[in-house]
């Protein structure tokens, strides 16, 4: 759609701010591919789109952080430049990020006017009075009551974002990026959230607004932009889409994707089964089943719970009721018992959770394995040089030798010492929280056609993934979740991305 | 969930008893089995005996807040405590001699700074790197010998009194009233909670981190160089090992006084009761005729007591 229909389509005829034909390239991957997109005073206009679709990089784009490769920005019609963070700033262009860019110790009023304090009579101090002021003002603008005074680090994440929308107020804000701004909030705060963004957009101000939930999309939105792979899709009004035909332009058909499987016929007995799993981390009433020889995908989207069902299942958060049993026997508790029992998690955060990446690629690989290798206590180096060097040669770790620091490996190679520190720890279940992030794409069919074997071999893998089209094609079959609990369950058949967007957002 | 989390978050005054329950404790102790303890002139002694590590520990206080350390400090101490006690011999001003020290000073607490901000050499081994420069270079201005026959202007000023209180008491109060000052009410002291608790913020808001670190270690640096006056006039001389160690205590205090090593959550009164703790504990240790030795290991002690009480009484 040109930006000629865009503008005829809304009832003020000169944009805020248009972007025309914006390009963004990263090695290897086009971030953004000829993106126009325009916002109009006083509306919010609803940017939507999978992961990796690009949203990212046109906030960050709008912030001044990236600079583009093309395009064109005009502000009320007249061409600008964004080329960093102040221009942005010049323009009245905020963003409030997931991460906050408060200050914890410091007071609601320091963190508003950060850098920007009104000066006291003294040369360096603070005019305290003013500040307090200032920032009972701002913060009555957008109808927040609370004493400015008040320590940042006391306060709720709500609280928060509402301090981060205040600070972006203060400096005249015209345009304010919202980044999934519900994820963490309850239905009460997110209520309050769209109160004010009412008030925002009654006094004029443009609100992007980048979510996952459908039911925002058209509570909330005047203009919906579908971004995919980097490019726009179209521009759409609410009233005149419904959520299918939204969910079919966010995933398209362009998938040539394919990776090694040998899908079992006849899935082994069961290994893992869940029943009515709650936990205080936000899930509840899960009932899952494992069985020896399937790789089962646990999809939905980024906090739904996913992850916290892998860190009960595993013990590592406690759980409220329900049961885990895992082959024949109920576990329940710590993370070391479940390793024991066999049970292997393979975390997201790999470099943080996964691996000691200053140690050796041997010294990963035996970390876990440590009570079952050396039952007299006492570290056998030729016995651990072998067991290493056994796993190297098993799962293909490109590495000089067992002794070189697993953190100078690459992505792909560091999930196999992942993979291989469980495997030497005798695990039969694999839960793998999004096994193919910060991957290249080589890589990914070697970590598949890894855990293709392990399961062949008789064990069975649970894979957290964000990547739709990854369990679409790996998995024997998958659960989708929605807020904390099982929203559905698709069998092979029924595993297409339309099916776990669609079971992952509906009624959100 | 959340709401409860808010709820149970200490703020500084409800940290007060962490470490004031320390201090009564000791005190009510050693008043018990410490002969003279109590008297009023060995009370004074203890006050006058903690100004040093007063001066030092405010400034400790501002660098942990930014998630760094000054190991160096003791160091520092000892070589700008010579500067004084070298240039006032040579000079027989007291002025230049403080003038000397605290340019001594500044100048290792930016290298410090720059270390840390520019190369971005984490602050445990920056400073202990310029730890080792300091005392090396101690050595060489004093020839491993004492530096004796200073000036009386230089002595005195230990033992002088403005208005019946003791000069370093003087000066001790004026530190803490600076850098109070400093920290709660000036946009520099906003910065600093920032540095510790979100540097990212302080360039969102177009400020220089860098800068601003460079200066808190540089006033670290100033602080050791007029601490190094009163060390010269407590001792009557320039010694090569003078403050041998006083880094310890400094971050002990801090620590004590409930200052966070994270997030930038810094707490200057506690520090100052952290001092006083730490004084107390070392001058107690002393009366009963327990050698120094235990006294180091007594104030390690202090420290893992100060924090688990804290500890516990968070999570009560």
């Amino acid at each position: 759609m040109s930006s000629a229909a865009i503008i005829a389509e809304t009832s003020s005829p000169v944009p805020l701010l248009e972007l025309r034909g914006i390009s963004k390239e990263f090695p290897g991957v086009k971030a953004l591919d000829d993106v126009s997109f325009a916002v109009f005073p006083g509306e919010v206009h609803m940017l939507l789109g999978e992961n990796g679709a690009g949203k990212s990089s046109l906030m960050k784009v709008l912030c001044g952080a990236y600079r583009t490769d093309a395009g064109e920005f005009h502000y009320k019609g007249e061409q600008v430049a964004i080329n960093s963070a102040a221009d942005a700033q010049k323009l009245g262009i905020a963003v409030i990020f997931q991460e906050f860019s408060l200050v914890p110790h410091l007071d609601i009023a320091q963190n508003i006017f950060l850098g920007r304090e009104p000066k006291g009579r003294i040369p360096g101090t603070i005019d305290r009075r003013k500040i307090l002021a200032d920032a009972a003002r701002v913060l009555g603008t957008i109808g927040f009551e609370i004493d400015p005074a008040t320590i940042v680090d006391k306060l709720g994440v709500a609280q928060q974002q509402m301090v981060e929308i205040a600070k972006a107020i203060s400096q005249n804000a015209r345009i304010l990026v919202m980044d999934e701004p519900t994820a963490a909030l309850s239905d009460r705060e997110t209520e309050l959230l769209f109160a004010l963004i009412a008030r925002l957009k009654a006094d004029g101000v443009s609100i992007v607004y980048i979510s996952h939930r459908m039911a925002e999309v058209f509570a909330l939105g005047d203009r919906i932009t579908v971004l995919r792979d980097g490019r726009r899709i179209d521009g759409v009004r609410p009233a005149d889409v419904t959520p299918d035909q939204l969910v079919r332009m966010m995933v398209g058909r362009n998938v040539d994707m394919t990776y090694p499987r040998n899908f079992a016929d006849k899935p082994g007995e069961v290994l893992l089964e869940v029943k009515g799993l709650s936990a205080s981390t936000g899930i509840s009433d899960i009932n899952i089943e494992v069985r020896r020889g399937e790789i089962v995908g646990l999809c939905g989207l980024v906090g739904s719970g996913r992850s916290e069902v892998a860190r009960a299942i595993f013990g590592a958060d406690p759980v409220s009721s329900g049961e885990i049993i895992f082959d024949g026997k109920a576990i329940s508790g710590e993370p070391d018992l479940a390793a024991r029992r066999g049970i292997a998690l393979i975390p997201e955060s790999r470099k943080s959770e996964g691996l000691a990446l200053l140690r050796s690629v041997g010294d990963n690989l035996v970390v876990s394995a440590l009570r079952k290798l050396f039952p007299s206590g006492l570290f056998d180096q030729r016995r651990a040089q072998r067991t290493s060097d056994g796993l190297i040669r098993q799962l293909r770790i490109a590495t000089p030798g067992a002794r070189q620091t697993v953190g100078l490996l690459s992505g792909g190679n560091q999930q196999k010492v992942v993979i291989g520190k469980w495997l030497a720890a005798g695990s039969k279940l694999f839960i793998f929280d999004e096994p193919t992030r910060g991957i290249d794409i080589g890589a990914k069919s070697e970590i598949f056609a890894l855990i293709d074997r392990l399961v062949a071999e008789g064990a069975a893998a649970l894979m957290i993934s964000s990547e739709q089209v990854e369990i679409c094609h790996v998995c024997d079959r998958a659960y989708v979740m929605r807020e904390g609990r099982i929203a559905g369950h698709l069998a092979r058949n029924e595993l297409t991305e339309e099916n776990i967007v669609r079971l992952g957002m509906h009624h959100a | 969930m959340r709401e409860a989390a808010v709820v149970s978050q200490s703020n500084p005054l409800q940290r007060i008893p962490g470490v004031a329950i320390v201090l009564v404790l000791l005190i009510a102790v050693f008043g018990a089995i410490a002969p003279g303890f109590l008297s009023v002139a060995n009370l004074s002694n203890v006050l006058v005996q903690s100004t040093i590590l007063t001066m030092l520990a405010l400034p400790m206080t501002l660098i942990i807040m930014t998630e760094g350390l000054d190991l160096s400090m003791g160091a520092v101490l000892t070589l700008t405590s010579l500067c004084v006690a070298i240039v006032s011999l040579a000079t027989k001003s007291m002025l230049l001699g403080l003038g000397a020290g605290l340019l001594v000073g500044a100048a290792f607490g930016t290298v410090n700074g720059w270390l840390v901000a520019i190369l971005g050499i984490p602050p445990f081994v920056a400073t202990l790197g310029t730890l080792g420069m300091a005392q090396g270079l101690s050595l060489i201005v004093s020839d491993g010998q004492s530096v004796v026959g200073i000036p009386h202007s230089v002595r005195d000023i230990y033992s002088a009194t403005l208005l019946g209180v003791p000069v370093p008491i003087v000066m001790a109060l004026a530190s803490y009233a600076a850098f109070h000052g400093l920290l709660y009410h000036t946009r520099f002291g906003t910065y600093i909670f920032a540095l510790g608790g979100n540097r990212e913020a302080l360039r969102y808001a177009g400020l220089s981190p860098n800068r601003l670190l460079i200066a808190v270690y540089a006033i670290g640096g100033a602080m050791a160089g007029i601490a190094g006056l009163l060390m010269t006039a407590r001792m009557n001389s320039g010694h090569p090992t003078a403050g041998l160690g006083l880094e310890f205590d400094a971050i002990a205090a801090v620590a004590v006084g409930g200052t966070s090593f994270e997030r930038g959550n810094g707490w200057l009164l506690g520090t100052v009761l952290g001092v006083l703790s730490v004084g107390v504990l070392r001058n107690g240790l002393n009366l009963i005729s327990l050698p120094s030795s235990v006294q180091v290991a007594s104030v390690g002690v202090l420290v893992i007591v100060a924090l688990f009480l804290d500890g516990i009484r968070s999570r009560a």
